[in-house]
């Protein structure tokens, strides 16, 4: 299969015009996860303006300023983001040295803290020797290829300039005032960014429903009190998107009309992103499709018009569109019945 | 000229031998880890060969990835992978840690009889003198237990490079065989290896708060002291089941949080440490959203439902043939690791019907299939007996 573009052309309208202080929402589910959908929007937003993908239009619009990214995660590590980036021939790590992007790693420490100071040291060191085992398999299979010394030095080389730049989040304390002391982390790193009142900031949460799930009404952090903080954050960004999770029994069982009684889990999941559809822009809907698994189909991607849309906004267009993830990471987007 | 040259490079035998000699020690090579065929990362086995299998062409357990095995019913074919996985992991001399059961659960994993593939050798001769007997079109059938994935077409490479080491071991003999990836075990049997000791249990203190972050600081200080080139495989059993947990640990937010920082554990070290979760779905059903979070922090979904006891008529038409043993029950993959990370669902083994059978000596997963009317043959008795068509008089 011919290899894709970093943007399918499709996407690129939703992609890479974010209107100010408007905010996107992209929604997944288990089968359909939206870490490539982030990706994108990392692409659109950092990638120099040479690339030969863009079209010449959108360019225009920035004229002068400077985009920036803060990606703030709490499902997915520094690793992940970093090496799937690459695919895209995104080098994030050059990015934030340029201080174009920086990552706020909300999984490594945010319930628990490692034990001691020593615990990073042993986990740098891991990744070479295994890493050898890489070389082995192309010596047995295309024998002399290369000296077999270069790779593993190569690699723990690279690996060791390559420290990741990320501000840890950490959940400390109880209840409001433990989740506003996150806020004021992320405000931080923001702040740091924004060097200049000209650079458009934008922000991208992976999954702060995951903090209302995992804190909860027994600490006292709600729906409304998630809407607040992210109310305080979008304050001092562009534009900003927000993934969550959609899964049918996180927003139905809350429902009136099922008949079990919603716990308070999904009572405030429900609240949560029917609460931040209202004020989204636009909505992204990743599902899988009813109608069974495909072979060619990954998923189905809606994009509709959310409850901050306004009227005279009309570079948004409603479609429903199917995507495919191939093996190598890239992403073909294309129309029912088209191919 | 040039042919004749690659010719001599090929069956060179000095050369072979020299490659052969370094190849048996090469610094940091760890047994039980392969690279993945997809992408080159380090994959380790589950105890279970059709399970690595199924596993989006890695064949293998991605390191550093999660697995969760969701059961419905009151059935333990769940424990019985868990079994295969922790007794993986203590013969590839991998440090297995184990979480709230007693130890008496380590006394029960299940004998090594051997490497997986010298099982698949004996099975598959077994089957070559069998050949006659079956008929041609249930013949393929059978076939899938060398590999789920490798069966299917368009994944040949997984096939490739499993008997890899193996072809290169019967060209030169010289060569030391490479450690076998996954290895065969008897249920009936108690598994006796002298790094059977090296398993940890982790037993839960009782406290009023969550009962997780003990157990949590306990992996924690366990891997991060261990020598660099240990690996770990973090072994959970039943989550939340009430014979083991204590009552506290239902609260939604304690066990989310602990699975959130197992994930940043295995995040940490994405190179040495997998971990493998069971999960009673008659106590917690899937309809709710805190099961549903369990399931979106874990790197990859399978759940099994096994056939009803009264459903016997059904299981045994469920087999392919008379010689195949019958499926027990369905196999459903939510969600795979690294490929749904990915985004998902362009992967072959994604949406298939799966069946599994659990046997003394391996647990097998495999398309399940209904063969075209078998449990029915008091509608083809009879209706021979009034007078089927003949087969020339089908003919066109």
């Amino acid at each position: 299969m011919p290899s894709q573009p970093p943007l399918p052309h499709l996407l690129v309208p939703y992609l890479s015009d974010q209107t100010d202080s408007s905010l996107t929402l992209i929604s997944s589910i288990l089968g359909a996860t939206s870490n490539w959908l982030v990706l994108r929007f990392l692409h659109a937003a950092l990638s120099s303006s040479s690339s030969p993908h863009m079209p010449i239009g959108v360019e225009d619009q920035y004229d002068g300023k400077k985009r920036k990214v803060v990606l703030v995660s709490f499902m997915r590590g520094w690793e992940f983001w970093k090496s799937e980036a690459k695919r895209l021939g995104l080098d994030l790590t050059r990015l934030s040295s340029k201080q174009q992007f920086t990552f706020v790693d909300g999984l490594s420490e945010l319930f628990s803290l490692p034990q001691n100071t020593k615990t990073r040291l042993p986990a740098q060191h891991a990744g070479a020797p295994a890493r050898t085992a890489l070389p082995l398999r192309s010596q047995s299979a295309v024998p002399d290829r290369m000296p077999p010394q270069a790779t593993p030095a190569d690699q723990t080389s690279s690996r060791g300039s390559t420290e990741p730049i990320a501000k840890k989040l950490h959940f400390s304390g109880h209840g409001i005032t433990a989740l506003n002391a996150l806020g004021r982390d992320i405000q931080t790193v923001i702040e740091k960014q924004k060097i200049s009142q000209d650079d458009e900031i934008l922000l991208i949460i992976d999954q702060p429903d995951l903090l209302l799930a995992s804190t909860g009404p027994s600490q006292a952090i709600g729906a409304t009190e998630m809407m607040n903080w992210l109310t305080g954050l979008q304050l001092d960004v562009h534009s900003t998107v927000l993934t969550l999770a959609a899964d049918s029994p996180l927003l139905h069982n809350a429902s009136a009309s099922s008949n079990q009684m919603a716990n308070p889990t999904e009572a405030e999941h429900a609240a949560f992103s029917i609460g931040l559809a209202h004020r989204a822009r636009s909505v992204m809907q990743l599902r899988t499709l009813e109608t069974g698994a495909a072979r060619d189909v990954s998923g189905v991607l809606r994009i509709s018009r959310g409850g901050g849309w306004t009227v005279g906004d009309d570079n948004l267009d409603e479609r429903e569109l199917l995507f495919y993830i191939q093996r190598d990471g890239g992403v073909r987007v294309f129309g029912r019945g088209e191919s | 000229m040039s042919f004749r040259k690659r010719n001599v490079g090929l069956s060179a035998g000095a050369d072979r031998s020299a490659a052969s000699a370094v190849q048996p020690a090469p610094p940091g090579v760890i047994p039980g880890i392969r690279p993945s065929p997809d992408d080159g990362r380090p994959t380790t086995s589950t105890g279970t060969p059709s399970l690595d299998n199924l596993l989006a062409g890695h064949a293998g357990l991605p390191m550093g990835k999660s697995l969760l095995i969701e059961e419905n019913g009151t059935t333990d074919f769940a424990g019985a992978l868990l079994r295969y996985y922790a007794a993986e992991g203590v013969v590839q001399d991998q440090k297995v840690h184990v979480v709230a059961v007693p130890e008496q659960w380590g006394r029960s994993l299940p004998g090594l009889i051997g490497t997986a593939e010298s099982l698949e050798e004996k099975r598959s001769d077994k089957r070559k003198d069998e050949r006659m007997k079956i008929a041609w079109r249930y013949e393929r059938l059978g076939e899938f237990g060398a590999g789920v994935a490798g069966a299917r077409g368009g994944e040949r490479l997984i096939i490739a490079v499993a008997s890899a080491p193996a072809a290169t071991g019967e060209q030169d003999p010289n060569a030391k065989q490479p450690p076998a990836f996954c290895h065969a075990f008897d249920l009936t049997k108690r598994l006796a290896h002298p790094s059977i000791t090296n398993m940890t249990f982790i037993p839960f203190t009782p406290t009023k708060d969550s009962p997780f972050p003990p157990v949590l600081s306990r992996l924690q200080t366990a891997i991060a002291s261990s020598a660099p080139n240990t690996i770990h495989r973090i072994v959970i059993p039943s989550l939340l089941n009430p014979t083991l947990y204590p009552a506290e640990s239902c609260h939604p937010e304690y066990v989310l949080q602990f699975l959130h920082s197992l994930k940043a554990l295995l995040s940490a070290y994405p190179t040495r440490v997998t971990a493998m979760i069971t999960f009673p779905l008659c106590l917690f059903p899937r309809s709710s959203g805190v099961v549903r979070w369990i399931e979106l922090l874990s790197d990859g979904v399978i759940e099994l439902c096994p056939f009803p006891h009264s459903a016997d008529a059904l299981t045994t038409s469920g087999a392919a043939t008379s010689q195949e043993e019958s499926p027990q029950g369905m196999l459903k993959t939510h969600r795979l690791p690294v490929l749904h990370e990915r985004g998902g669902g362009s992967d072959q083994n994604v949406g298939q019907d799966w069946a599994f059978i659990l046997s003394r000596r391996r647990f097998e997963i495999k398309p399940f299939s209904l063969p075209p009317a078998e449990g029915d043959t008091e509608a083809q008795d009879t209706s021979a007996q009034g007078g089927m068509p003949k087969k020339s008089d089908l003919e066109f």
